[in-house]
């Protein structure tokens, strides 16, 4: 017997990732998933972002990891701060996020981070209840990755080239880099960074200040 | 390795479709995004793993990839993305929305009379 369906499969993830966001919504907070291969500079960057907006942002993150609670242990000391650890798994999905927002003070909180276990495939396809994603790639891993992993460029909302400090020393060609970018996202902002020097950083700020604060007022 | 993930996903409605007709799964299709990254065999790996046991166990899982696709917000005009080329081919605007290849769809069960 033969019984046609149209069942998406992710649809239980979007259904508790709508929650979720919506959850965070009535709270006024502003969420970003930040996705990178590992390495890439992602705790680097929530370091100096944490640090850099101190008391004057409500700010909270949530860190995934396949094991150890290292970066919540960097981070702690700037925010409030929740460490998952998938046990393996490559990726965060909505249930996970639902889970470590029950055991997060979001009192006072405007932007949330969430840290997605460094990988460029996996994370891309579960919706977690954000309102942006940002893609961070370091130029120590070559700028052909933009163009083999195509979908986080796709769908990022911004892009942050990190390590930029160290491109005389590597091999990595900038012109290539952006045509890639643009034949997969032809509008998304790019932000050149050197995250653990703390430079080129303001722009990014001004990111994520502008459009917390835009959703704060929503 | 998300495929394990989305076999676990995958799992539940086809398992549901069984006990509704009360029968075995013999063939499961799925439609694929081709920005889902799914490698196929892992997909059937990971649903021939956790379907052990249940009324799907053995059941054959086809995976048919849908290609890419995007509108245009100038011209409003569709097209399939190429090699992961998102510029409009009638007006060159890269300013275009992802309309299809995104999603994983569970289209078709096969259950045994």
């Amino acid at each position: 017997m033969r019984v046609d369906v149209v069942h998406n499969v992710l649809k239980l993830n979007d259904a508790l990732a709508a929650q979720i966001r919506s959850r965070l919504h009535e709270r006024g907070i502003f969420t970003l998933n930040l996705i990178s291969a590992p390495g890439s500079g992602k705790t680097t960057l929530l370091e100096r972002t944490l640090a850099h907006f101190g008391e004057r942002l409500g700010q909270a993150v949530i860190v995934g990891d396949l094991a150890t609670s290292r970066d919540a242990e960097r981070l702690a000391q700037f925010a409030r701060c929740v460490q998952i650890n998938t046990d393996g798994g490559c990726h965060l999905d909505a249930a996970m996020v639902a889970n470590a927002l029950d055991t997060l003070d979001l009192d006072g909180v405007e932007v949330l981070y969430i840290e997605n276990v460094g990988n460029l495939v996996c994370p891309v396809g579960f919706d977690l209840g954000h309102d942006a994603k940002v893609g961070v790639i370091s130029v120590t891993e070559g700028e052909d990755k933009v163009a083999k992993y195509p979908r986080l460029w796709r769908e990022a909302d911004v892009v942050l080239l990190n390590k930029i400090d160290l491109l005389p020393y590597v091999p990595f060609d900038r012109d290539r880099f952006y045509a890639d970018l643009r034949d997969i996202n032809g509008t998304v902002p790019v932000i050149e960074v050197a995250a653990a020097k703390g430079e080129g950083l303001e722009a990014w700020f001004a990111w994520v200040a502008e459009r917390a604060q835009k959703a704060n007022g929503e | 390795m998300h495929e394990l993930s989305l076999a676990e996903l995958l799992l539940p409605p086809v398992l549901a479709l069984a006990e509704e007709h009360g029968a075995r799964v013999t063939l499961v299709v799925v439609q694929a995004g081709e920005l889902q990254a799914i490698v196929p065999d892992s997909l059937r790996l990971g649903f021939a793993s956790l379907a052990a046991g249940t009324a799907a166990e053995g059941a054959e899982l086809v995976v048919e990839i849908v290609p890419v696709t995007a509108r245009c917000r100038r011209c409003g005009g569709e097209f399939v993305v190429q090699e992961h080329v998102y510029v409009c081919p009638a007006c060159g605007v890269a300013d275009v929305e992802t309309t299809g290849g995104t999603d994983l769809v569970l289209t078709r069960v096969e259950l045994e009379d």
